[in-house]
């Protein structure tokens, strides 16, 4: 490597940097219908489910029931935050159990 | 047009709804500290990375190249804009809400930009929150997870069990389950779940993890515009 670190710090800052300001820059010069404003609300939804599908893709029969239970489990205690945590020591005990 | 509130009350918000979050990302911090101990980085240039970059993706990808010595700063920029580019849509989904702060706010806000943080911003605009201090007020306990997170996974690597045995990669995975589950609302709502999902599983073997995120937001935008056209 022929850089010195503050120098790869920098671009690296300044890529990170780019990703999180070029959408909201871009957006600025579009104009918000109501339709686009409807697409940019189901993002959330979309990305979060997602996330979610990739990771029991990834992981297995563990993840897929840990995460079926954490869906669950918002529901039934109304509490997400909650329901999240339970489901990482329930995926930490199925991987225990060999699952 | 009149400036949008950016107050401490809705900062304190931010910081009270983004302190599990915090805990979440500390566990993620970890793992990057022990990936960057074993690239051969020090406790404080592992610490620098994580606030420069804030993005464990991008990090881990920016240490595997750094390791392989092939690193030019256009490879290093390229990767990290590859791995990241989910932000610039999580970006434009925050700018109809979020550029009524003002550009220094606004911009200032973004450097705490995180998945999770995203998430839970996009679900309080959902909710109502008018407060535009609420998205830095989420990503404060978001970053000092973070940083002290891979400053322990730095300082301890050999000394901790593996973060996977503990269930903790699967944290970001389970918060974006609950809080999905808590947003639905409707019917409707399920059509971007299940594209997005589909999506994500569809581009995922070919194109990476980085790449089925966007996927999944791009078809659950399509999905919810389309059907907006057909309810006008």
């Amino acid at each position: 490597m022929s850089h010195d670190f503050p120098t790869l710090l920098l671009v690296m800052a300044a890529a990170a940097f780019f990703c999180r300001a070029a959408g909201f820059t871009l957006m600025r010069l579009v104009p918000v219908s109501a339709r686009i404003e409807a697409a940019l609300r189901a993002t959330p939804l979309a990305v979060m489910s997602g996330i979610a599908a990739l990771a029991v893709q990834s992981g297995g029969l563990a993840e897929g029931v840990a995460l079926a239970a954490v869906v669950g489990l918002t529901v039934l205690i109304g509490s997400d935050v909650a329901a999240a945590l339970l489901g990482v020591v329930l995926v930490a005990l199925l991987r225990w159990a060999g699952l | 047009m009149a400036a949008a509130p950016f107050t401490l009350a809705g900062f304190r918000r931010g910081l009270r709804d983004g302190l599990p979050l915090g805990l979440s990302i500390f566990a993620y911090g970890l793992g990057f500290g022990l990936v960057a101990a074993q690239a051969g980085f020090g406790i404080a240039r592992a610490v620098t990375t994580s606030a420069a970059i804030y993005s464990g993706s991008a990090q881990l990808a920016a240490v595997n190249l750094l390791q392989s010595g092939q690193a030019t700063l256009w490879a290093l920029f390229a990767t990290i804009l590859v791995v990241n580019a989910r932000y610039i849509l999580f970006g434009a989904a925050l700018q109809p809400w979020l550029w009524q702060a003002g550009p220094l706010r606004a911009y200032g806000s973004l450097l705490l930009l995180g998945d999770a943080n995203w998430m839970q911003t996009m679900r309080a605009i959902r909710a109502g929150e008018e407060d535009r201090a609420y998205l830095a007020g989420t990503g404060t306990p978001m970053l000092a997870g973070w940083l002290s997170g891979t400053a322990l996974g730095a300082g301890t690597v050999g000394l901790l069990p593996r973060p996977e045995v503990m269930g903790l990669d699967l944290m970001l995975a389970a918060f974006a389950a609950a809080m999905a589950a808590a947003m639905v609302r409707a019917r409707a709502d399920l059509v971007p779940i299940a594209a997005g999902a589909g999506a994500a599983l569809a581009v995922a073997p070919s194109l990476g993890p980085g790449a089925a995120i966007i996927g999944a937001g791009l078809a659950g935008g399509a999905v919810a515009a389309l059907m907006h056209r057909n309810a006008a």
